[in-house]
């Protein structure tokens, strides 16, 4: 029987990488000994196999066919942005269990896109190398959600999405042991006027909301509140609220925040408790 | 302004190098492919960001699309803040 073991939720910042020594070096030291502390985690969890989700960035998906939501049934490969020190390569999966998800979402109402043979942005490739490849045994299933580009998943469609991959999971009947990681924000401009503004008390009231479990704080926010108050990257959120309905909303602890103007990005990681964790 | 066909346009041009350079090199030729107005044509050889950005652009493809013609990210901001 397959359990899913541990989330978290973790930033994926390409500016980390174009611009490494830009923060104060305190403020990048706590989030690089952040992103260790999970990594750690995760090795303690024991974890055999991820569930990284993420969002395409106007590169892989583009204005003849915007998916609502793809999760990879076979190979992974990635980044398709290249970053400095993230270069393109092949990304251990688990098909198997991606395909397990997709079928049993057909069954139940929900129309996954697939990808058999997945090419990823730094959404997935930048949590998989500073988590996982420290465990070369933990092998990746990848889903991406419409956060960059409308029309938007819905945030309760996220919501709904994680709950059916808990039930998936729960019912997958080989040996797996799994970490979900939600990817992305938080409060961030992209390629807009106020691009290098943050705003800690957004992000805050988002972490608070994991930390205690509360959906409806969540999918209480209009697009519009957080377009205004957070920046477009914000919508990234989605992906919080989709792992939080893999790990049931059973809460969760702040693992660091650090507000980083030179990154464009109010930096938060946490880890989320598992409901009926075994 | 037919705020898809730009998306398209700055999609392409972010996504392939060959149309990249021919956007440089033949910029003429390049836009033939798409239905464009003469406005739609003149905000993309101008870079005009800001316009792009007013008719629903995604600004990640602006942004994109700036800095792939060596433009700076400070000339970048200083467009869209106008």
């Amino acid at each position: 029987m397959a359990h899913v073991v541990g989330g978290f939720v973790v930033p994926h910042n390409p500016v980390m990488y174009f611009n490494p020594d830009g923060p104060d070096p305190q403020q990048k030291e706590t989030v690089q000994a952040a992103y260790r502390t999970i990594s750690d985690r995760i090795g303690e969890l024991d974890a055999t196999s991820a569930l990284i989700i993420g969002c395409d960035h106007y590169i892989l998906f583009g204005p003849t066919c915007l998916p609502r939501y793809v999760i990879s049934t076979g190979d992974l490969e990635g980044p398709i942005d290249q970053l400095p020190g993230l270069k393109r390569g092949p990304i251990k999966a688990n098909g198997p269990l991606g395909t397990h998800i997709s079928e049993h979402g057909f069954a139940n109402g929900f129309d996954y896109a697939v990808g058999r043979a997945m090419t990823v942005d730094h959404s997935i490739a930048v949590p998989h190398q500073l988590l996982l490849e420290p465990h070369p045994q933990i092998s990746t299933v990848a889903l991406m959600l419409a956060c960059g580009v409308d029309p938007y998943l819905p945030l309760a469609r996220a919501w709904e999405l994680g709950q059916q991959i808990r039930r998936a999971i729960d019912a997958f009947d080989q040996d797996e042991r799994v970490v979900v990681i939600g990817s992305g924000g938080i409060s961030h401009w992209v390629g807009d006027e106020n691009m290098g503004r943050v705003n800690p008390d957004f992000d805050a009231m988002i972490l608070d909301a994991l930390n205690n479990g509360d959906v409806d704080r969540l999918l209480g926010l209009s697009d519009e509140e957080i377009t205004e108050q957070a920046g477009n990257g914000a919508m990234e959120i989605r992906t919080f609220l989709c792992a939080m309905g893999v790990c049931g909303a059973a809460g969760g602890s702040t693992v660091a925040y650090e507000a980083i103007p030179e990154w464009v990005t109010g930096m938060g990681l946490a880890e989320l408790e598992v409901s009926g964790r075994a | 302004m037919n705020r898809d066909i730009l998306e398209k346009v700055l999609y392409d041009l972010s996504t392939n190098r060959a149309n990249l350079k021919l956007f440089s090199t033949e910029p003429d030729r390049f836009l033939k492919r798409y239905r464009l107005s003469e406005d739609e044509r003149q905000a993309i050889l101008g870079y005009e960001v800001r316009t792009l950005a007013n008719e629903g652009v995604n600004t990640m493809l602006t942004w994109g699309y700036w800095l792939q013609s060596g433009r700076s990210n400070d000339d970048y901001l200083a467009a869209m803040r106008q």
